[in-house]
């Protein structure tokens, strides 16, 4: 019960990119097309979920035993999740090419999006166990790719607008993104923790 | 290349910012106030300055297959010492910044810097450029700050502008108004460049 | 090739100890610096709620982190302890300082919120969290009628509310059972 309030709070309330700011980069980049966008999403779910059990496993038996988790820890995080993805990229391009023509072409972009470093450093921050751990990082993924989603499906829409000359492409996004966010604070308080 | 190009390039022709839109979660992040963007700009120069000395010093040595992690464990060390001094002197900063400083590490600014400049230039310049860029991102975040800050408190740097009477638009400071003051901050640049190359045009 | 792969695991290897002892330098430079500044907080936040206590020390053995206040002579004045609620959007942290004898809330400081800046987060303002001084233990603690709400943060209020009432009576009964009052 508590890990599927936190799995709605980690998508909607605390929304990582619409409240947390946290994956903004690929937010404003990648959300041209719906199913570019999907994609994005569902490549950073995997790759979120995977490095919530590495990130917990290293923080837990390697940095915390030796007492190293308050100056190692970042570089540390960074690394495992840089070698997650090279990992995953060589994994699916050779068991599943269908769903590495989908997905491979975003998985280096990942390293670089910083909801992952983000989420893995807040989920040690907050003393999560493993199984919440992950469940918070599915979260965090779902969150990311619902918000990805519906900015992708909101800029396909206008396309079609009579956007003014120095508001197209960045601005324009912003400003669906501050409504957005609005619309998301909606649900603050729909959890009572 | 002279100096003062690498120096002053960073703070408008190619501002991370307003230019070039790179590092946008902590400009979005912690802007709610004129001074959290300050130390947030701060620390991610000390950051640029302090990676692209060290990429500069050891591009010799580095090889270039492994330059990637090379540059994220030098950019990871110097977000740790920034971190730990953050907190160890700064202890009130450290609280409101908090999980924005170890995402530094993945600011894209950080990274492209390193590998546009510092990989090619000499140890000095690359200081310059990293201190022009740091310094870029400063204002930038600096100047959004005041804005967010007086629109959504009524004050600037904790100073009350306006009095009791002042009803404040608290959108500002949540997370909307960073969306919406920066796009609207983004569209502004745009119109007024735009008119300036018409002008060059005719 | 196999001369290039021992030369870049060399090279990263050689960056990676660099970079380690840097970091370990600058630990052990600053956490002294660190440890004190988290102690302090603790000591401000344990003194501000326990009015003439000068020190404090620690009671072991209950379900929060408790403290009781000494005065100057070493005897003791009242006790605090710390104390997590659920709010509108994250937890909130207190520190409540109780006066035993007369039963009375004697301070109260917010230590760690995430509420909405400039609604929520105006619980910590002493405008809300000066009307507990001197409440009695005992009190409803109920918003719009004994406790007055912060406007635009009802949900926010009713949780220091809630908090406090739900748990004054558990840390006063634990303090003298664990014989805090000695």
């Amino acid at each position: 019960m508590e890990l599927l309030l936190l799995f709605i709070s980690t998508v909607l309330i605390n929304n990582f990119v619409l409240s947390r700011f946290l994956g903004i980069c690929p937010f404003l980049g990648v959300s041209k097309k719906i199913e570019v966008a999907f994609s994005m999403g569902l490549a950073a779910t995997f790759v979120m979920t995977l490095s919530a059990i590495a990130t917990w496993l290293v923080q837990h038996y390697i940095l915390m035993p030796f007492g190293m988790e308050r100056f190692l820890q970042y570089g540390a995080f960074i690394l495992v999740i840089a070698a997650l993805v090279q990992f995953v990229e060589m994994f699916l391009k050779k068991t599943s090419p269908a769903l590495y023509q989908s997905l491979g072409i975003f998985l280096p972009l990942i390293t670089t999006n910083c909801a992952i470093l983000g989420f893995a450093l807040l989920s040690a921050l907050n003393g999560y166990g493993l199984v919440t751990s992950t469940v918070f990082g599915f979260g965090a993924g779902v969150g990311f790719t619902l918000a990805i989603s519906l900015m992708a499906g909101l800029r396909e829409n206008m396309e079609f607008g009579d956007v003014p000359e120095p508001f197209k492409g960045i601005p324009i996004t912003l400003i669906t993104a501050a409504i957005m966010s609005m619309a998301f604070m909606g649900f603050s308080g729909l959890i009572a923790m | 290349m002279k100096a003062s190009y690498a120096l002053f390039n960073g703070l408008w022709r190619e501002n991370p910012t307003f230019r070039l839109v790179l590092g946008m979660c902590p400009t979005l992040a912690v802007t709610n106030a004129a001074a959290n963007g300050l130390s947030m700009g701060l620390a991610t120069a000390f950051v640029l300055v302090g990676s692209n000395m060290m990429v500069a010093a050891l591009k010799k040595v580095i090889p270039d297959e492994v330059r990637i992690p090379a540059y994220v464990i030098i950019i990871a060390t110097f977000v740790t010492i920034a971190d730990l001094a953050l907190a160890a002197f700064f202890p009130e900063m450290y609280k409101v910044l908090g999980l924005f400083i170890p995402l530094i590490v993945v600011n894209c600014i950080i990274l492209a810097r390193a590998e546009a400049f510092a990989a090619k230039n000499t140890v000095f310049m690359s200081a310059l450029d990293g201190l022009g860029m740091g310094l870029g991102f400063t204002w930038a975040l600096t100047f959004l700050g005041i804005i967010r800050e007086i629109i959504g408190m009524g004050s600037v740097f904790g100073i009350n502008l306006f009095g009791e009477g002042f009803v404040s638009w608290i959108i500002f400071i949540l997370p909307p108004g960073a969306f919406l003051t920066l796009g609207l901050i983004l569209a502004f640049f745009n119109a007024m460049l735009s008119k300036k190359k018409k002008v060059q045009c005719s | 090739m196999k001369n290039l792969t021992v030369k870049l695991i060399i090279v990263l290897a050689l960056i990676s100890v660099g970079s380690g002892f840097f970091l370990a330098l600058t630990y052990v430079y600053t956490i002294p610096h660190i440890e004190a500044n988290a102690a302090r907080d603790q000591e401000i936040a344990i003194l501000e709620t326990i009015p003439g206590a000068v020190s404090f020390e620690e009671i072991r053995g209950t379900d929060f982190p408790m403290y009781k206040g000494l005065d100057d002579g070493g005897k003791t004045v009242g006790f605090s302890y710390m104390v997590e609620g659920g709010g509108f959007q994250g937890m909130i942290g207190l520190m409540v300082g109780v006066d035993p004898e007369q039963e009375i809330i004697t301070g109260v400081k917010l230590l760690s919120h995430a509420e909405t800046p400039g609604l929520g987060a105006r619980i910590g303002e002493e405008a809300f969290l000066g009307q507990f001084l001197q409440k009695p233990v005992s009190d409803n603690f109920e918003v719009r009628d004994d406790v007055d709400g912060v406007t635009g943060a009802t949900v926010s209020s009713k949780a220091v509310a809630t908090t406090l009432k739900r748990t004054l009576p558990q840390a006063l009964e634990q303090y003298r059972v664990s014989g805090g009052a000695k």
